[in-house]
């Protein structure tokens, strides 16, 4: 990272003889930072990336991989708006894997164990790449606090950053870096990440006490790194990835990584052993006593045996890179003394006479509550200030990556004096996380699911492209050779399906042409290519040998078009849903309303929810938890009615 | 989540309804004109109506609710001090608060929120059904600072929002108020008491968990520790589920039937005493009678209560071929009718069956055969035959045809009546409710059955989801879980109440997940 230190070398000459214009400031360099300062300077906005340590921008602390069900499309969203974090995996992945492949391609899970140093590379060499975008090291000891614009709503404005550099938006991405402390058996120390100290005291009475934003807190975990030759394989199982790796990016054909050059994983379980050293040292482990909110479904393993005793657990030996001489041991997160942990791991048969290269560690941080944030990731209350990633109380990296680069490009509208734009639930992951988050707000960190997903059949990661590149390149975070590779596919999917529509084959000659799949006698006497994909037997590529010259043209998009056709009757099912939901999205509430004092029957319950979360549109509010029906029809009347008159004081309500 | 255009649309429709049926007594009106404050601004009104009907009873309630409802307890029952025990009923004179007039000498009774029908302070007042007394006590209501008279529905509205009812239960009250009818009443009731929210509740509860087995293994089962046979379970949940809800559906909309009124149609021949059979049942000349063959051209309804079932009875024209214009439509019209009704009664003029048994057998198929071209062995139960102008006949061959033509088969059962004398009426009657109990069926007994067309909609869309579930279980569980969701979505719109994050909840509770 020589680049780096030459061009911190620059600004800290600069910056101390005068102030620092940018249009936007993104403070921390993980995986929201980066796609923040990425897609804001992509967005033409000038833009400056502030973090703790250079070498560390783009570091994975936790897991090294990347993608799953649920994360994978994720990746696959923030890849199709330009993002990083594909093709940094599609770099850094030493083994591929789709998961759920038998379970229906809107739930295929597109995942990789990565290359630390070769994911850090990818992401810092990006990083230089990027114009108008600056980096430079250094602790954000506060944020510049001023009078708000008259005009706009929120209390407090935010300027700029104690280092004498102002901007028009600042975005925070400090992680679990707020206030945060590491817990190991009996001992506590403050910081964000093991060798790292915790962001300012400063920041963090800013957010609380001058900006008086509602913070809560929650804790993580990471297992003990294992020395991999200290390692027993053969008392575990082999996981081989897939023999054909398929890339995260849409831009990209193939990976780095060679097929054959690919690393295994392992897979072995927890022993009663195990469990027994858990209870035994219970009264040494302060994060566990404590009664913060770890998320529900990556607990440590003294959470695991507390929950659901008498179970073996899955344990996952993961390589941390092609020329690492570590593992890590996915399932095994722990906060115990050091020599426990180490009683503990040599539990396991392929363990027995494991060390330990670091031991694992608990992390406690501030969050702030997310319903404070609009669409856009703007605080509501204050001008000019975005948040993403850990620090609205998510977990895991594609998570951050996806709030990072909506934050990044909102940061820049702003900047530029142009109006918030959001994503829609039904059209994305991303607008899932969004909307969950600011509409709902958490309770532990929170995680991609599919099954978060009202549209899940829709919004598949194969067609992610589709979705979202044409708006992102509207919107100008989209490269225009990224846009016109997903207009020539779109076009050629098209062509396709008209091709395939207009196809026709009568079922006794299916029968003849097509011997292996059996055409039901019920059905019409005439098929379309459309409804012979949608049988499990037919690939594109069978049905392309019988209509060679009207079909070969469209080899490359074989898998694609067969899961369109699969999907295209349930697809268009759902779009009147869709449809409806957008309408409810698109009745804006005015967001100076007051609740208290709305001429509308509402409970005082129902006030107070409302008054304290502040959805921004109708659709909000009838996902929001203590909203009952007839509230949310009330309110439905109210705005119905307010924006038929153009007022939204004095209205007597319409009455059902 | 709920769909909320859906869910404004429906209770719209109960409010509409309820507001129809109500037909808006006129003392309630009067008591709208005199309230200053516009209907339904705020919680902070307190809301007052007649709750009885329309005033013919004996005795009407009124009721309060609302933060003043103590206040006029006080003012209006002379109970300056304190105020009486909750939930027990006090004899007092109630006077108007400002004459200090005494307008008549009633229960009171006293519910303190939030153990109210409302979940806010709640009076009630039962007085003397007489329209002056009632009138007086409302207009001295209205007259009290804070209060105004109650729109359509809005006791229930207020319940709702408290979170004292749910969607079904609502409806099955909106019922109650406007039950018509004893058996109305009852299964009013029985709705709103919970029955049917918890049969529907129940098989919410068996779905949600259904999906959530199913969503925990489409995220975490490739990496986590998903036992083995989860979805096996599922498979039979599924089944289980859908063939219950399906013999629920088969009830052939008793419920309904009950809720809106059994349709019966009185059908035959010309001159057969069709509209005599109609007037003798409502006791009055609804229909024009005459000697005249084609006296009846349209269709004349009227509504009875019959044993306690609602009956909507309609008088047709007699079938015949004709060349009058007007009397060919109304043969028409007298088909379309009988092709909807639940119950056709086929009436017979008795003077022209022969003696013989067969023979008159065989005349009475034919009848049946006009009427009903498509009457099958399956449907028999669809109909009855009157034999009319039994006083005509000779006692003998009264008694002969009465006593063999229930023994004939393949004929459905015979009533012999006199629609002159009301000789056989009673055993007529008597027939004709045990058919009606078999249509509606029997609100206090068996399974709950369905009440509304709006709950069948959505039940035959939760079988359909649920095959959807079977039919792609193998080749894409995304597409079958698919099912599982629109199923789940379909049930919420009954009982309106759904949460996405219970899925969740289900998972984490049900399997260790430690990804």
């Amino acid at each position: 990272s020589n680049w780096l230190r030459q061009r911190l070398c620059f600004r800290s000459h600069a910056h101390w003889n005068a102030a620092q214009r940018y249009d936007v400031i993104v403070v921390g360099g993980g995986h929201a930072g980066t796609e923040a300062a990425a897609a804001a300077a992509r967005m033409g906005a000038e833009t400056l990336l502030v973090t703790q340590k250079i070498q560390t921008i783009g570091a994975l602390s936790c897991n090294p991989s990347l993608g799953g069900v649920g994360k994978g499309h994720l990746v696959r969203e923030v890849d199709a708006l330009d993002g990083l974090c594909g093709r940094a995996g599609d770099w850094a992945g030493i083994h591929f894997s789709i998961l759920n492949r038998r379970k229906g391609p809107a739930v295929w899970g597109p995942r990789a164990q990565l290359d630390r140093q070769r994911y850090r590379e990818f992401i810092q060499g990006e990083l230089l790449s990027i114009k108008r975008l600056t980096v430079l090291e250094g602790s954000v000891e506060d944020l510049l606090v001023t009078e708000p614009n008259p005009d706009e709503p929120g209390s407090h404005r935010v300027t700029g950053i104690c280092l004498g550099m102002l901007a028009s938006s600042v975005v925070l991405t400090t992680g679990t870096f707020l206030s945060g402390s590491l817990f190991v058996g009996q001992t506590t120390s403050p910081g964000g990440r093991i060798g790292d100290a915790p962001s300012s005291a400063g920041l963090s009475r800013t957010l609380k006490e001058t900006l008086g934003l509602r913070v809560g807190r929650l804790r993580t975990g990471t297992p003990p790194r294992i020395v991999k030759e200290s390692v027993d394989f053969s008392l575990a199982n082999v996981h081989l990835p897939d023999r054909h790796p398929t890339p995260f990016s849409f831009m990209n054909t193939h990976t780095r990584c060679k097929p054959e050059e690919q690393l295994p994983c392992h897979l072995t379980y927890t022993t009663p052993g195990v469990e027994r050293v858990v209870q035994e040292s219970l009264h040494l482990n302060c994060h566990i006593q404590q009664d913060t909110k770890g998320p529900r479904y990556c607990p440590s393993i003294e959470s695991r045996v507390l929950r659901f005793p008498g179970r073996r657990h899955l344990v996952w030996l993961e390589p941390e890179g092609l020329t690492s001489d570590l593992l890590y041991p996915q399932g095994l997160s722990m906060t115990m003394p050091p020599e426990v942990q180490l009683r503990l791991i040599r539990e396991i048969p392929a363990l027995r006479r494991a060390e330990i290269h670091a031991p694992g560690y608990g992390v406690q941080y501030d969050f702030v509550c997310p319903t404070q944030l609009s669409s856009a990731l703007q605080v509501k209350s204050t001008q000019g200030l975005f948040l993403a990633g850990q620090i609205n109380g998510t977990t895991g990296y594609e998570e951050a990556a996806a709030q990072g680069l909506w934050a990044g490009v909102n940061a820049a509208r702003q900047a530029h004096s142009m109006p918030p734009v959001s994503l829609s639930r039904t059209e994305s992951y991303i607008g899932v996380l969004i909307d969950d988050l600011v509409s709902r707000g958490v309770t532990e960190p929170y995680r991609m699911f599919t099954s978060r997903a009202e549209f899940r059949t829709t919004l598949r990661p194969d067609n992610a492209d589709l979705r979202l590149t044409p708006k992102g390149y509207e919107l100008g975070c989209v490269s225009s050779s990224r846009y016109q590779e997903a207009t020539r596919v779109q076009n050629s999917l098209q062509e396709a399906m008209t091709a395939l529509q207009a196809l026709t084959l009568s079922t006794n000659s299916c029968r003849e042409k097509l011997p292996d799949i059996r055409v039901s006698e019920t059905k019409s006497t005439v098929l379309t290519g459309m409804e012979l994909l949608q049988y499990k037997e037919l690939s594109f590529e069978m049905l392309a040998s019988v209509f060679p010259e009207r079909l070969s043209p469209y080899l490359e998009f074989s898998q694609r078009l067969k899961i369109e056709a699969v999907y295209k009757p349930h697809c268009d099912i759902n779009k009147k849903e869709i449809e409806r939901i957008q309408r409810e999205e698109n009745m804006f509430l005015p967001p100076d309303i007051d609740y208290f004092s709305l001429p509308v029957s509402l409970s005082n319950e129902a006030r107070e929810i409302l008054d304290r979360v502040r959805p921004t549109t109708l659709g909000a509010a009838t996902r929001l938890e203590g909203i009952t029906p007839a509230a949310v029809v009330n309110l439905y009347n109210y705005v119905h009615f307010a924006k038929k008159k153009g007022t939204a004081s004095k209205k007597k309500k319409k009455t059902f | 989540m709920l769909p909320l255009l859906c869910i404004c649309r429906e209770i719209r429709k109960i409010a509409v309804h309820t507001h129809r049926k109500s037909g808006l007594p006129a003392l309630y009106q009067l008591a709208s004109t005199f309230s200053g404050a516009p209907a339904g601004l705020a919680d902070a009104d307190t809301i007052f109506a007649l709750s009885s009907g329309h005033g013919k009873c004996g005795v009407a309630v009124v009721r309060i609710s609302g933060p003043a409802s103590s206040m006029a307890l006080r003012c209006m029952a002379g109970l300056r001090r304190h105020l009486p025990s909750p939930r027990t009923a006090l004899l007092r004179s109630i006077t108007d608060p400002s004459s200090k007039e005494i307008l008549d000498r009633g229960l009171v009774l006293w519910f303190p929120g939030p153990h109210s029908f409302t979940g806010e302070d709640s009076v009630e007042f039962h007085i003397h059904g007489g329209p002056a007394v009632i009138t007086a006590v409302l207009q001295a209501l209205g007259s009290m600072p804070g209060m105004r008279p109650a729109e359509a529905g809005e006791f229930t509205r207020r319940a709702f929002q408290a979170g004292k009812l749910g969607l079904t239960e609502v409806e099955g009250l909106g019922d109650l108020i406007h039950a018509e009818t004893e058996a109305q009443r009852r299964q009013a009731l029985r709705q709103m008491s919970g029955d049917l929210q918890r049969l529907y509740q129940d098989w919410s509860h068996r779905l949600k968990r259904c999906l959530a087995h199913v969503e925990a293994f489409i995220d975490f089962s490739e990496d986590e520790l998903i036992e083995d046979g989860v979805l096996e379970r599922v498979d039979s949940s599924v089944v289980s589920l859908q063939a219950e809800i399906e013999r629920h559906l088969k009830d052939e909309r008793r419920g309904e039937r009950l809720r809106s009124g059994v349709h019966v149609v009185i059908a035959g021949a010309t001159n057969a005493g069709k509209s005599s059979l109609l007037n003798t049942l409502c006791q009055r000349p609804a229909a024009i009678v005459s000697s005249i063959a084609g006296t009846t051209r349209d269709v004349v309804e009227t509504v009875l209560d019959i044993g306690g079932f609602p009956v909507l009875l309609s008088d047709t024209a007699g079938l015949r071929d004709s060349t009058d214009l007007i009397e060919q439509e109304g043969v028409r019209r007298a088909r379309e009718r009988v092709q909807q009704a639940d119950l056709t009664l086929v009436v017979v003029d008795s003077v022209l069956l022969p003696c013989e048994v067969q023979k008159a057998a065989d005349i009475l198929q034919e009848n049946l055969t006009s009427v009903l071209p498509d009457l099958k062995q399956t449907n028999k139960d669809r109909c009855l035959l009157v034999l009319n102008k039994t006083d005509l006949l000779p006692e003998a061959h009264r008694r002969e045809l009465e006593r063999e033509l229930n023994e004939v088969s393949g004929l459905p059962p015979v009533c012999l009546l006199s629609c002159q004398t009301h000789e056989g009426l009673q055993d007529f009657l008597s027939v004709f409710h045990s058919r009606l109990k078999i249509l509606c069926g029997d609100p206090l007994s068996g399974a709950p059955t369905l009440t509304q067309a709006r709950h069948r909609a959505h039940l035959q869309q939760c079988v359909v989801a649920l095959a959807q579930y079977q039919k792609l279980r193998d080749t894409d569980l995304a597409l079958a879980a698919d099912g599982v969701r629109l199923a789940l979505t379909s049930l919420g719109r009954i009982t309106g109440k759904l949460g996405a994050e219970e899925i969740l909840d289900i998972i984490f509770k049900d399997f260790c997940i430690g990804k």
